[in-house]
């Protein structure tokens, strides 16, 4: 079995029932946390930078609004995927008892990768409901937004998982922020376009998967799709199927000892 | 058939290496259907590392493992879902209720819905956990928490449960509920694997034990043949006397005798006896322990008196 088919599996979606059980009993401080601060940097950059900034007939705070959905994915996935998935395995025993009854841990890395779609929609859904009132959503084609948080929290979570597992203390997560998921913030085209940046920028952005899912959340949002997001579109499932086999080694050496 | 008649667990030269290290070495043993098996030893004895091949955690570094006569390595989904494990940590989830631990834990057996619920509360009223359902696990002491992982490890009716020191850090209160609920297990016909550094609670419990140090199996038997055979019926600790002196006037009574600082262990039939003759020879025993033997003489007189770490 591999890791996208085990999504399937009846045990992948206890697991994922396993974490919903849990999260609703801090769901509101989680909303909360994960909504507040990327809100904070949207008005902040949007319209307190974006008062002096024109990006030919748009504004910056139309630029970034849809850029706020593939953060927002990226956050929810990336936080709940180290910080939440490193002490369900080290501390709190919860994988250490879902091997002693008949789940393999690749059952498990599928639950999480349900899990963390779901947190990466509903906190980018909040943040498009946010952007509407604000009266920058300009189409149904925005809805598509939803099933493609899905996918980009699917994706987000594999290498935060990864680095999870592989980590030998807490505080090791934070290379992984500083080092791959924060620059890929500043320079996945959130908040401003790539086209002035050095080329050698520019092709490092093309390697991440929030360049080209911020991409196609803008198109989507601003309504303005094209055939050609369908390549963003296959970047981001090749990118899901060659990462979804790479934390299950990982937690199997840490499960087995 | 072959399942049937096969032993509940089975193993030859097990080994188990974690890097350089040696955990389990080339240990034979079989655990019968029905029976209580123990685990003795110290902390790093290996009894973990043996428990966690049973329960198909981990797989062996070499020799054979069988379970209900499958090879443990080859079928962890199936002896896993015949067997319950309740773990050394509990494992308990921090972040749920204890009914919700439960249920959770049914659903990876395919127990859903009114089923697990109904299942739930039979097991938390059986473990006397009534009016705890909704208790986060934080909430609950020691023993309780012991026994909600006792209550989860039942979820799936399972024919063999392997316990991790069931009783390591219970009060004495909760370590009587818990032998009483392992007792009872035995009753149904549970086949129990059991591991412990309590001697007391192994002479109790267990039908048959191993004594394990250093990965090794030292010795195997019943309780009583194991006193039988490593210690004596009886001892008699003296404290501060000459040995020598009355080597001669304890010929003949004394099966074995040790020393360890200032106390003298002599090991024998019968005590009454011993401490008769003692005062025919005029040896002033006026410091002594008369006791009979347990475990714990067999078990420090196989790995010795003196503090190994």
């Amino acid at each position: 079995m591999n890791p996208l088919a085990a999504l399937f599996h009846r045990n992948s979606w206890n697991v994922f029932r396993r974490d919903f059980m849990a999260w609703q009993k801090y769901a509101f401080s989680s909303v909360a946390i994960n909504i507040f601060e990327p809100m904070a940097w949207f008005l902040a950059i949007g319209f307190g930078l974006g008062a002096y900034l024109t990006l030919g007939k748009s504004s910056l705070v139309q630029f970034i609004a849809p850029g706020m959905l593939g953060l927002a994915a990226l956050n929810a996935a990336t936080f709940d995927a180290c910080w939440g998935a490193y002490e369900r395995l080290n501390f709190n025993g919860v994988y250490e008892s879902m091997v002693t009854a008949p789940v393999d841990p690749l059952e498990i890395a599928a639950g999480e990768y349900l899990w963390q779609a779901f947190r990466a929609t509903l906190y980018g859904a909040i943040f498009l409901v946010v952007i509407a009132a604000f009266g920058l959503v300009h189409s149904w084609w925005s809805l598509l937004s939803l099933p493609l948080l899905a996918l980009c929290g699917v994706l987000f979570a594999m290498p935060g998982l990864a680095v999870a597992f592989l980590v030998k203390t807490q505080e090791h997560l934070f290379y992984y922020f500083s080092f791959v998921t924060t620059p890929m913030a500043m320079i996945g085209g959130v908040f401003f376009p790539l086209d002035k940046l050095p080329r050698w920028l520019q092709d490092i952005a093309w390697w991440t998967p929030l360049y080209h899912s911020v991409q196609i959340f803008r198109a989507l949002v601003q309504g303005t799709p094209s055939i050609g997001l369908l390549w963003d579109l296959l970047w981001l499932v090749v990118a899901i199927a060659l990462l979804a086999y790479v934390p299950v080694p990982f937690l199997r050496n840490k499960l087995a000892r | 058939m072959s399942t049937n008649v096969a032993p509940a667990v089975e193993a030859r030269d097990l080994t188990k290496r974690y890097g350089d290290f040696e955990a389990v070495r080339a240990i034979d043993f079989t655990i019968a259907r029905q029976e209580c098996f123990g685990f003795l030893g110290v902390n790093g004895a290996g009894k973990t590392s043996t428990m966690k091949m049973i329960y198909c955690r981990t797989t062996k570094t070499s020799g054979r493992l069988d379970v209900f006569g499958m090879d443990a390595a080859a079928h962890p989904r199936e002896i896993k879902s015949r067997i319950g494990v309740v773990t050394q940590d509990n494992a308990l989830d921090p972040e749920l209720t204890a009914a919700e631990n439960v249920m959770v834990y049914a659903s990876f057996f395919g127990i859903t819905g009114n089923a697990a619920r109904a299942k739930c509360s039979a097991l938390l009223r059986t473990m006397n956990l009534e009016g705890k359902e909704r208790s986060r696990i934080s909430e609950l002491s020691g023993g309780m928490k012991r026994r909600v992982a006792i209550a989860r490890a039942l979820v799936n009716d399972p024919e063999m449960l392997v316990l991790d020191e069931p009783t390591t850090g219970l009060d004495p209160q909760a370590r009587l509920a818990v032998w009483q609920q392992l007792l009872d297990f035995r009753a149904r016909g549970i086949t129990l694997v059991m591991t412990s550094h309590y001697m007391e609670e192994a002479a109790r419990l267990c039908d048959r034990l191993v004594i394990m140090d250093e990965g090794r199996i030292l010795a195997e038997g019943t309780p009583r043949t194991l006193i039988e055979r490593f210690a004596a019926p009886e001892v008699l600790e003296l404290i501060g006397v000459d040995l020598d002196a009355m080597r001669a006037p304890l010929d003949g009574l004394v099966r074995r005798q040790e020393r360890h600082g200032e106390i003298t262990y002599l090991y024998t039939d019968d005590n009454s006896a011993l401490l008769a003759r003692l005062a025919q020879a005029g040896i002033s025993a006026a410091q002594h322990v008369a006791r009979p033997a347990t475990l714990e003489d067999v078990f420090l007189n196989l790995t010795g008196r003196e503090l190994t770490e």
